[in-house]
């Protein structure tokens, strides 16, 4: 585990990368094929179908704080710059996931509802997470030691996992306006195979493309660190 | 010797972190629980029950529209909230209504109670987390597996 270096992981993200922008699109391409072509719901019409772009976000929004999480977990533990870098290369990814499902969900609110904002528990700790992952950047880019930045962003990481399981069951705990789990729950999805196989592949294609960014972000924070050392060898 | 010393270290590091989380978790959930109350974005006709003064109290009221009760009378909305005890709440209001509000499907009304009528100020509609085209609920009816209306 500690023979990963940052730079051993970004050469090997980077052989693949081209295979895995490659999956992405033809997964994306597909899915918005089989988004036009798919039935309308029958009580929501064509309004429900921005859940295929609402719900692959939702998930990577907290999938990708989790990982931030755990990997903050083994920088601090184990003081290891790998896990450390990448916690700080997928804080981006997660603010701009969690706009999007704000964005959408606001969207299809006003479609569905007949509001585009409410204070419902759902929403609220959405918004939490959104700004823990801006307060995540702040911090990251507030230090003049990156050492001393990723420290204090490692913690914000870990206290913040806190707000994953009110996101993710808020909607269990307490009476929201937002409807319930329609696929990880209790009995299985609770929505016809067609649509699932949609869902799935488009969440399939954003993971994707997901990898690929963060690959890209990764590349580019162990090659800047790499410039700044020879500049401070050469001084 | 050296590696023992690592692991004192790590193992140090560990319950810091262990104590921090424990810490901040059982405050969230102390304040949540405390905050139910105001969590909760809208009480059922059951829970109208049990509470007292509700009278002029701003409230919202969450639940089904109850069949064959949803009427346009002298310019205003006129139909009653029922929840699964079948309590349910008359309501009135005045202004357009959310495209998808439709008879014993979920609706929340937020306003207060003048003389036992909830005078609605905002309507939500409140859809459920079944999604699936016409064509397999028709399937569904000729199976006489549907259960809903």
């Amino acid at each position: 585990m500690f023979a990963i270096t940052p730079n051993i992981l970004s050469n090997f993200m980077n052989s693949l990368s081209r295979y895995v922008i490659l999956l992405s699109l033809i997964l994306i391409c597909v899915s918005i094929f089989l988004i036009i072509f798919l039935e309308n719901d029958y009580y929501q019409g064509i309004s429900f179908k921005i859940m295929f772009i609402h719900v692959p976000t939702a998930w990577l929004s907290l999938a990708i704080f989790l990982i931030m999480g755990i990997s903050s977990i083994v920088g601090l533990i184990f003081k290891s710059p790998t896990a450390f870098t990448v916690a700080r290369s997928l804080s981006p990814i997660g603010l701009i996931m969690s706009i999007v499902v704000l964005v959408t969900g606001s969207i299809w609110g006003n479609l569905t509802w007949g509001a585009y904002w409410v204070w419902d528990a759902r929403l609220t700790s959405m918004l939490i997470l959104a700004f823990i992952y801006l307060g995540h950047i702040l911090l990251l880019y507030s230090f003049e030691h990156f050492q001393k930045a990723d420290f204090a962003a490692s913690v914000l990481a870990i206290i913040g996992m806190v707000n994953l399981p009110i996101v993710k069951f808020s909607v269990d705990w307490w009476t929201t306006l937002h409807q319930e789990s329609s696929v990880l729950r209790i009995g299985g999805p609770s929505m016809t195979n067609d649509y699932l196989i949609t869902l799935l592949v488009s969440f399939f294609g954003i993971f994707m493309l997901t990898i690929f960014w963060f690959s890209n972000i990764f590349y580019i924070i162990v090659e800047k660190r790499k410039i700044e050392r020879s500049k401070l060898l050469n001084d | 010797m050296r590696i023992i010393k690592l692991n004192n270290q790590i193992k140090k590091r560990f319950i810091f972190l262990l104590i921090i989380f424990a810490c901040f978790s059982t405050s969230i959930f102390l304040i949540s629980y405390s905050l139910k109350d105001q969590i909760a974005y809208f009480v059922e006709p059951t829970d109208l029950k049990s509470m007292d003064g509700i009278e002029n109290k701003y409230l919202r009221v969450g639940g089904l529209v109850k069949t064959n009760s949803l009427k346009f009378l002298d310019g205003n909305w006129v139909f009653e909230v029922v929840d699964q005890n079948q309590n349910s709440v008359n309501v009135i209001f005045s202004k357009t209504l959310p495209n998808l509000v439709e008879e014993n499907k979920g609706i929340i009304v937020e306003g207060k109670f003048i003389d036992n009528i909830f005078v609605a100020e905002i309507v939500l509609a409140k859809h459920d987390e079944n999604y699936m085209p016409q064509s397999a609920i028709d399937k569904l009816k000729e199976e006489g597996k549907w259960r809903g209306n």
